[in-house]
């Protein structure tokens, strides 16, 4: 449905004074401070927990303050390679999934051809398959081919883009399947090929979407453990290192590192902001 | 380059499905192959013999349906719950949320960075019987005095509901934040109040994101079972709890293969109905 | 330098170097990944049965739980290293039996090697005796292990593996009865966990079935390390009963540690090592070995196909020396099967070395019994206890 702008600018609507249309217009934003309140509820005592000097080896009763387990936040042997091994193993599988899965979503929704639901059933079916044989019967493929594939970084690699891809595409469907095509046709019509039309025209306008898949994937990637773990051969990722040693301790270094990793992001989630803000203040300055 | 594209337009389906489809085949059909072929298995382990033991699956269905039921049965629930939870907070952030979007939608995802097994001591902790909502709920009469959180069907459909979130709030904020405004600013210029507004425009193009959001909350959801082993007891354990059993504990693969089988089958089943209900183009564009 | 996880192999001195220069910088997972696959590495069985003084390999592999041997320095890992010239990679990558299992059955069924030379099992699970009766362990070289004689005598003759053919203890833990004492009187028996009105919904129990059936079985006068369909029934329809009854509330695996500190649970069975760190964070917890007896696990070392017979045992031999033994024991707080070390731990750390919890007397021993590896192995049993669990 396209609209045609008027020749004249919109009126505003009056604004309505009074208590009940200040709470309409504010409901919503103090609904969603309310989310986001629900959603860090238990990272909120994960911190706090980072900060305890428990006597045992668990971290379940609050003991006393303490700044010891942030400094040597590595004390715990075999938690910084397994944060670090999660880190990479994340952003590389998100980067490949995200680009395969988006190009998928792409054929899927702007083209017709043979086997079209078929494959839209295809990728349904990663989603469905319990962890558990996901991550088996994958293992089961790489004693098989021990000469090609062998345990480690590189299968942890595969295993996440394989189960990720999924998520991408259905995610960037969802944007793609509303898109206004009119946009592309009109650079179309102004001389640009089809890859430079994706490149300047396509790509930007599907660029959030394309950023929150990727987002959810590397979340799916950081917290896998029972694909993970069974393809990983030796390697340990935080999730396998968690849960291997929660059998003995939680150490408050297990909450330093998840909340370190969560604070990073906040930061550059801040940073996002400060910097869009830098961006539109030049354009007003500029226009 | 382009003009190769444009000529050989008919190729550009395959070439665009060719790494995803390349990779899912390899990694994940084959895969796939290995468990059918157990699937059909019978014996004790490790002495497996391949015998078209298609009763392997009758077997395993009346054994655990009403494991199967209960997991939908969660599943649903929990992805209603985050339909409703996470909407609001969506429409935020793709219309209200400005310049502080992107942080917004690294916070819906963030708590997942937090290992789930850290996440789910903190739910412990907080939904503790000792612990201050239990405490809260009860002086206001909510809970009895000999009722808690933990351990109840309540725990378990919560803890998949906020495992679940990001989601369905990350594809309901792709289909929201794509919605022109100025639709919006139409409607109100012909007189629609903003209910109206939302009702008739907002929602039904929000469609997209909805579906897509359901599905990837109610799939996975439906295989969970780390929700009900912590947080739930015996009455309440999932399909993917008797799968991880007979898997790991029973070593009985033919059985847990079958059972993986039927799941994947129920759910696309439930996508079929769903499709039909909803209107293929929404799901397949 | 190449980077190792694209799998380049690299000679053994390279190796070696970057292992000794790179301590915290070259991760041990690396270094498998560039041994390519590990099987091969460690993986031919020297000649050992022939004549003269079999060659020992010069890097041992060994699968652990985690935070399960001891970590001030000097380590035992370097007091081997400097005693034997044997570098040991040392791998913590077992965090439960059964999915350890099922991530190893694959190479092991086919006869091929996992890329180590000792790894753990715990004998309250059905995996050691598995391992054994499947033929996936290797026999140990007791020629070059004078300290076997070390041995604690309660241990000797385990039900799994007899004559001690092919496992050595790690380390111990016992099976009890935890309570709060905020919220209950002491708990000694089964059946009071069972059947004390006052304890209804706020009991566990654990998922294990050699841990959960053996304490009710010994409750019932019977014996665990010998169960009959009838023992196994009378034991399984009074978990059942307690559990519609709602009397028990949850099956546990060590999960009910934070329930337990935090109130929401009156009493629990309980592991000994965990309650032994839960008590030093809330001091009205108690354990103690029910009345009618109790069931001690061990993690067992064993060797697997492909693993290096006499390597593996020379580091096991090493291990019964009762003060390296002591000092693992003293670090980790689980109970050694070394005799003498609790001498040697009063040393270490005396205060330690009084806690009946890492260093039972003989009389606590004496109550303790093992699971038969029959019951844990029978399908039909660990379908009905599945039943019993909703699965």
């Amino acid at each position: 449905m396209s609209v045609q702008t008027p020749a004249v600018p919109l009126t505003r609507a009056r604004r309505r004074t009074g208590i009940w249309s200040f709470v309409k217009r504010h409901a919503l934003t103090a609904y969603a401070l309310l989310a986001v309140g629900y959603l860090m509820l238990p990272i909120v005592v994960v911190i706090l927990f980072s900060f305890n000097a428990p006597k045992g080896r668990f971290n379940y009763v609050w003991q006393g303050f303490t700044l010891k387990n942030w400094i040597h936040w590595d004390a715990v042997l075999g938690i910084r390679p397994a944060v670090i091994t999660s880190l990479e193993v994340g952003l590389l599988a998100t980067v490949i999934a995200t680009a395969f899965g988006t190009l998928m979503a792409m054929a899927i929704v702007r083209h017709h051809f043979v086997g079209r639901s078929t494959t839209n059933l295809l990728v349904f079916l990663p989603m469905s398959t319990p962890e558990i044989v996901l991550g088996a019967s994958l293992l089961t493929l790489f004693l098989n081919t021990t000469a090609v594939f062998q345990l480690g970084f590189w299968t942890i690699f595969i295993a996440h883009v394989m189960f990720i891809i999924s998520f991408v595409v259905v995610t960037v469907k969802a944007r793609l399947i509303g898109f206004d095509r009119h946009l592309e046709e009109a650079a179309m019509d102004l001389g640009a090929n089809e890859l430079v039309t994706f490149r300047k025209v396509t790509l930007p306008l599907i660029a959030p979407a394309m950023l929150a898949a990727a987002l959810l994937g590397f979340a799916l990637s950081i917290d896998d453990f029972v694909i993970t773990y069974f393809n990983a051969g030796a390697t340990q990722t935080f999730p396998i290192f968690v849960w291997g040693i929660a059998r003995v301790a939680v150490p408050p270094q297990v909450n330093v590192v998840a909340s370190a990793i969560f604070l990073v992001a906040i930061a550059m989630g801040l940073g996002n902001v400060f910097w869009q803000y830098r961006a539109a203040k030049r354009q007003r300055q500029g226009a | 380059m382009g003009a190769f594209l444009h000529r050989h337009r008919g190729l550009t389906p395959y070439l665009l499905l060719a790494p995803g489809l390349l990779w899912l085949g390899i990694f994940f059909l084959i895969p796939l192959g290995f468990l059918g072929y157990e699937s059909l298995q019978s014996g004790l382990f490790p002495n497996f013999e391949f015998t078209w033991e298609f009763s392997n699956f009758s077997d395993a269905l009346s054994s655990y349906h009403e494991q199967l039921i209960r997991s939908f049965f969660y599943a649903g629930i929990a992805t209603v719950a985050c339909l409703l939870l996470a909407y609001p907070l969506a429409y935020w952030i793709a219309f209200k949320a400005g310049p502080w979007r992107n942080l917004f939608l690294l916070v819906i995802v963030a708590p997942f960075f937090v290992t789930y097994l850290v996440r789910t001591l903190a739910w412990l902790n907080i939904l503790a019987d000792q612990g201050p909502l239990v405490g809260f709920l009860r002086s206001i009469h909510v809970l009895g005095a000999n009722e808690h959180l933990l351990s109840t069907t309540f725990a378990v459909v919560a803890g998949i509901t906020y495992n679940f979130f990001p989601f369905m709030a990350l594809p309901l904020y792709v289909s929201l934040e794509q919605i022109d405004s100025r639709l919006l600013e139409a409607a109100k210029d012909l007189y629609a109040s903003s209910t109206k507004a939302f009702l008739r425009v907002t929602l039904p193009l929000s469609a997209p994101g909805i579906v897509a959001g359901t599905l990837l909350t109610f799939i996975p959801a439906a295989g969970d079972f780390i929700n009900a082993a912590l947080l739930g007891t015996p009455k309440q354990t999932m399909i993917g709890n008797v799968i991880q059993a007979k898997f790991l504990e029973s070593l009985d693969y033919p059985t847990a293969s079958a059972l993986s089988f039927i799941l994947m089958g129920a759910i696309l089943v439930a996508l079929l109905v769903y499709a039909r209900v909803v209107g293929t183009e929404k799901l397949t564009g | 330098m190449t980077d190792p996880r694209f799998n380049d192999p690299l000679t053994r001195r390279q190796l070696l170097r970057r292992a000794a220069v790179g301590g915290t910088v070259l991760t041990l997972p690396a270094l498998l990944a560039a041994c390519g696959g590990g099987s091969s590495a460690s993986g031919t069985t020297a000649a050992g049965t022939g004549g003269g003084k079999p060659q020992l390999k010069d890097v041992l592999n060994f699968s652990n739980w985690e935070l399960y041997i001891d970590t001030k320095k000097p380590t035992t890992l370097q007091q081997f290293t400097e005693k034997t010239g044997i570098k040991v990679n040392y791998y913590e990558d077992v965090n439960s039996n059964d999915q350890y299992f099922a991530k190893v059955q694959g190479p092991l069924s086919q006869g091929k090697g996992i890329g180590r030379d000792i790894f753990v099992a715990t004998d309250n699970s059905r995996f050691p005796g598995l391992y054994v009766s499947q033929e996936w362990v290797q026999e140990l070289d007791k020629d070059l292990m004078p300290n076997f004689a070390n041995l604690v005598d309660a241990q000797a003759s385990p039900p799994f593996d007899p004559d001690r053919k092919f496992s050595m203890p790690w380390l111990s833990g016992m099976d009890g009865i935890a309570w709060n004492e905020d919220l209950t009187g002491p708990v000694t028996t089964v059946t009071q966990l069972f059947e004390d009105p006052k304890l209804k919904g706020k009991v566990t129990v654990w998922t294990e079935m050699g841990d959960t059936l053996g304490l009710v079985i010994l409750d019932n006068g019977d014996d665990p390390s010998k169960v009959t369909d009838d023992s196994f029934n009378r034991a399984i329809d009074r978990v059942k009963q307690a559990v519609d009854s709602g009397q028990i509330v949850r099956f546990t695996g060590n999960d009910y540690a934070q329930p337990l500190a935090k109130g929401d649970l009156a009493a629990c069975f309980a592991w000994s090592g965990d309650v032994a760190q839960l008590i030093a964070d809330n001091p009205k917890l108690h354990w103690g070995v029910p009345e009618k007896g109790g069931i001690i696990w061990t993690d067992n070392m064993l060797i697997p196909l492909g693993g290096d017979v006499p390597t593996a045992s020379t580091y096991m031999n090493f291990v019964y020396d009762p003060k390296v033994s002591a000092k693992i024991a003293v670090e980790t707080t689980y109970i050694s099967a070394v005799k003498g070390v609790k001498d040697e731990a009063v040393k270490i750390d005396p205060d330690a070395a009084k806690n009946p919890l890492i260093f039972p007397d003989d009389d606590i021993l004496a109550q303790l019994h093992q699971n038969d590896p029959a019951m844990l192995n029978n399908d039909d049993y660990v379908t009905k206890w599945q039943e019993v669990q909703g699965k």
